[in-house]
């Protein structure tokens, strides 16, 4: 019961959110100067022919009318056609005019579709490597505070802190994949281009985790029960994995909401840097050509993603500490 | 008494540090335990008791370190044992704390936690039988329903609840004996009695040696075949409770059993009248306050608490007003109603003929100068990184004073006056003791010369000796400065001592005013009597336990049930006390319980005796 109300309590809240949101990008968007219509007609094209496909796109409406029409199709699932996708894939634009092509260009949805299981998977695995690093690192530093695995774990953290993700991304490519040749870098043709990126990913999440994970297990070794626990015959092994592990992983689900929702954006370069068929990719180029529907489309989806992978840490974290719930 | 002793401790030393600078806890312990046998071990705050315990069951961590001696279980020495072996033992030897609210995991049912422990330290039980047995002493230690309280978190376990629980927790594995370190300490005087009687309960059935630790001699007497009094890590003296108290021998004993207050003997302090005044300084009508909270396993539904209900009663200028009850009877929000934290949601606060709810900007600061509150806890009350100086002035900045020699020096003169070294002034509040640290808190109240001071369980948290010197303060500061308190309390024994009136608090209802003698020594409503009854004391009880304490545990202020609301822990309850709820009626002297019980006596009529029973019944309502 108390899941199901927790449930529409957040989505309800998360639906004002994702609206606001768009809400911003599409009146910010269309605040900016320069007109889409003349990427999309090409620099030669007559001014009246122009104005009339403006028209007829609706462009030339007030922001809240246009809005209001984004949105009711947004509610059925229609986020509009890229102004500047054809569907059979190259990009238009640029000085070439033709109209013909206006009914093939590429649902945002579509577009959306296909990049975003990339960058998924390529989240996914970064935030397996840093936590099985910050894992690694962070709980031997946790229990024995102030001793070498500690420092270990402060030094490596300060170093992965300092290391700029791009730069990384460049050496590392440079190292493992020309000179030492393991594993492969740009573009993608397999699942094994997706765990150079990964890596780099990994490195630039796991500092903070290794913080955290270290302090919070440091103090869950500090609370009473530990010390009780030991005095009513557990073991060593289960106090900390049953316990303090346990105890310990409420403040790192937390940060980990927020670090995933960083991470979205932090792939943008590294897609970039390895030329990575995910949604960084599809943004930065979005961005480049003014393709609005296909900006708002991205901003909503990642809002979605934002909203929904934060109501999932919190319930999980609920059902680690039912003291959370409210 | 042929077998040989459970226990022996030989000559046990523990030293604080290292090298050099070592400084003995415990010197030269030794004593043995028999089966069956409890023991009781009794010292004041300091004396090295808890440490004594830890010993007992080889729980000695840095910086304490054994430095001489043994404590030897089946002919070994448990000391020397580490970690595994050790473990194994954990069977065997059993401990209870003092602290029960942070001795489990509060990320898992209680239940489960205990079957973890016994699985742990017996491996290979079947756990469904684990279960079992976990479920049936819950029952035995009377936890209602504990077939739903096994799946429920700590959180929702009282304080009484849960050190029961780690009473099961200590006894699931049938131990050979049990260290219980201050177990009743945290808890209210009702709960505690009725956890002291099921240890011994359980304790007997199980034949279960104990060492029982504790501060108050009078529950060790309750509780112990043996006493041995503990003084600067010593062992002084030692003999059964009944003569150690007749004829104490070491000036250590004769000492403490000097400050446990006196409460119906000669020898207690007489406290005078409430001195008649026209207006009184607080008068609070008809206050009710009421939380909303969401209900648990429902879908949006809330319930309400009812935290205070309905309290009505006026604090004459220059008088100690007593508030009592046990722990959840509204007395901490009463506390936030009087010192204007929070508003009543209907009723009114009135300070020196002022509605608290009306008041603003400067009439606000006059408020706040004039009402101080000193709070509980000692440790938390204080900013750890602000020297006590810094600490003393900021009332006086943030009341308009700006000349810093005059703000030094009035600090320096309240310091003074709350018997403070000077040289304090520049020191953290890290290395003072806790006694040390309440004479800050109300210093840090006095600084601003107040009219009144509320004290919520200012007290509670010191042992005796600093309990006097504090209460011999307060006496010397309310001479000089014409003081009004306001003592919020759950110690009977010191509301004795030092409050004029006393209003007792159950359920968030005021069931009883009284003047200080009449409430002990005739009071008028059976929950005054059970905590009279509870009240740790070597005297004898003028209201004895078997006839006035219940089992069980006041009911949620969630969902009240109609009718009295103590009712369903009340020894003399009838039909009337389930269907209607009694309001304050007036006995003599304008003394109000809320009972039915209560024989209805107007105030007396002028110009007629004290002739018992002639009066003409009435009842007071306050509406």
């Amino acid at each position: 019961m108390f899941i199901i109300s927790f449930l529409v309590r957040r989505l309800a809240q998360g639906a004002l959110i994702i609206f606001l949101v768009t809400l911003l990008i599409f009146t910010l968007l269309r605040v900016v100067p320069g007109d889409p219509v003349r990427l999309m007609a090409g620099g030669m094209a007559p001014e009246a022919l122009i104005e009339q496909i403006a028209k007829e796109m609706g462009l030339r409406d007030p922001v809240l009318v246009q809005f209001g029409r984004y949105m009711s199709g947004v509610v059925r699932g229609d986020l509009g056609q890229s102004f500047v996708r054809p569907a059979s894939g190259a990009s238009t634009g640029g000085s070439s005019f033709g109209d013909a092509t206006r009914g093939e260009r590429a649902d945002v949805l579509t577009l959306i579709g296909e990049t975003l299981p990339m960058t998924l998977q390529l989240a996914f695995l970064a935030i397996v490597f840093a936590m099985l690093f910050s894992f690694l690192v962070g709980i031997p530093a946790g229990l024995s505070p102030g001793r070498w695995p500690d420092k270990v774990a402060f030094y490596v953290s300060s170093i992965f802190i300092s290391l700029p993700g791009f730069w990384l991304g460049i050496v590392l490519a440079l190292l493992l994949s020309v000179k030492l040749g393991w594993l492969p870098a740009i573009g993608y043709k397999g699942f094994a281009y997706t765990i150079l990126p990964a890596i780099v990913l990994a490195v630039e999440l796991s500092p903070v985790l290794i913080r955290t994970l270290t302090g919070s297990i440091s103090s869950a070794m500090m609370m009473p029960f530990i010390a009780v626990g030991r005095v009513r015959g557990l073991s060593q092994r289960r106090i900390i994995f049953a316990h303090a592990l346990r105890n310990a992983s409420v403040p790192l689900l937390n940060l980990l909401g927020i670090q995933i929702s960083g991470l979205l954006g932090g792939v943008l370069v590294i897609e970039f840097i390895f030329d990575y068929p995910g949604l960084g990719l599809l943004t930065i180029n979005a961005v480049l050509q003014r393709d609005f529907p296909l900006i708002q489309g991205i901003a909503i989806v990642t809002s979605v993603i934002f909203v929904l992978i934060n109501i999932a840490v919190d319930l999980i974290a609920t059902l680690i500490d039912p003291r959370l719930e409210y | 008494m042929n077998s040989s002793p459970v226990l022996s401790v030989k000559n046990l030393g523990v030293e604080v540090g290292t090298g050099a600078g070592a400084r003995p806890v415990l010197s030269d312990v030794s004593f043995d335990l028999a089966p069956r046998e409890i023991v009781g071990i009794i010292g004041a705050s300091g004396s090295g008791k808890t440490v004594l315990a830890r010993a007992l069951v080889n729980w000695i961590d840095p910086p304490l370190r054994i430095s001489s001696g043994s404590v030897e279980y089946k002919s070994q020495n448990i000391l020397d044992l580490a970690g595994g072996r050790m473990r194994l033992l954990r069977r065997e030897i059993a401990y209870v704390g003092a602290n029960p609210m942070g001795a489990l995991d509060p990320t898992l049912p209680v239940g489960r936690q205990i079957v973890e422990k016994l699985s742990a330290v017996v491996p290979g039980i079947d756990p469904s039988e684990a279960r079992k047995r976990v479920i049936d002493l819950l029952g035995a230690v009377r936890i209602p329903s504990p077939r739903l309280r096994f799946d429920e978190y700590p959180s929702q376990f009282s304080g009484g609840m849960m050190q029961r629980a780690l009473i099961v927790d200590a006894l699931i594995s049938n131990p050979a004996f049990l260290v219980a370190d201050n177990v009743t300490q945290p808890l209210d005087v009702t709960v505690a009695a009725q956890v002291l009687r099921l240890m011994r309960e359980l304790t007997e059935r199980f034949d279960t040696a104990v060492v029982f630790v504790s501060s108050s001699l009078p529950t060790v007497k309750e509780a112990a075949d043996q006493v041995l009094v503990l003084s600067e890590g010593r062992i002084v003296e030692r003999n059964t409770p009944q003569r150690l108290i007749d004829a104490p021998q070491h000036p250590y004993t004769l000492q403490l059993i000097s400050q446990i207050p006196k409460i119906w003997t000669s020898e207690a302090v007489a406290v005078p009248r409430t001195p008649n005044a026209a207006r009184p300084t607080i008068s609070i009508r008809d206050a009710t306050r009421t939380y909303r909270v969401r209900k648990r396993g429902t879908f949006a539904a809330h319930s309400e608490v009812r935290a205070v209900r309905n309290v009505t009663f006026d604090v004459m200028p220059g008088e100690n007003f007593g508030v009592v009850g046990e722990s959840g009877c509204g007395k901490s929000t009463l506390m936030r109603l009087l010192s204007r934290l929070e508003f009543p949601d209907s009723g009114s606060v009135i300070c020196d003929g002022q509605d608290l709810s009306k008041l603003r900007g400067k009439m606000l600061l006059k408020f706040r100068r004039d009402f101080q509150l000193v709070l509980q806890d000692p440790f938390n009350s204080l900013p750890p990184r602000t020297s006590i100086g810094a600490i003393l002035e900021d009332p006086l900045r943030v009341h308009g004073m700006r000349n810093a020699k005059e703000i030094r020096d009035r600090v320096l003169a309240v310091m003074a006056e709350v018997e403070l070294p000077a040289n304090l002034y520049d020191e953290l509040p890290l290395g003072l003791s806790a006694g040390q640290r309440q004479r800050v808190n109300v210093a840090r109240a006095m600084v601003l010369e107040p009219k009144v001071l509320i004290m919520d369980e200012t007290l509670s948290s010191l042992d005796q000796t600093e309990q006097f010197r504090l209460l011999a303060l307060f006496e010397k500061l309310q001479a000089q400065h014409g003081l009004t308190y306001v003592f919020i309390s759950h110690d009977l024994a010191m509301v004795r001592r030092v409050c004029n009136r006393v209003a007792v608090m159950y359920l968030g209802e005021v069931v009883e005013i009284a003047d200080n003698e009449r409430l002990f020594f005739d009071p008028g409503h059976p929950y005054t009597k059970a905590l009279l009854s509870a009240v740790p004391t070597l005297e004898e009880r003028r209201y004895k336990p078997e006839d006035c304490l219940l089992e069980g545990e006041p009911p949620s202020p969630i969902d009240l049930p109609p009718g009295c609301s103590f009712a369903s822990r009340c020894p003399h309850a009838f039909d009337r006390c389930h269907a209607e709820s009694p309001t304050l009626t007036v006995r003599n002297h304008g003394e109000l319980a809320a009972c039915f019980l209560v024989e209805r006596q107007g105030p007396a009529p002028p110009h007629d005796g004290q002739k018992t029973g002639r009066n003409i019944p009435m009842e007071a309502r306050f509406a």
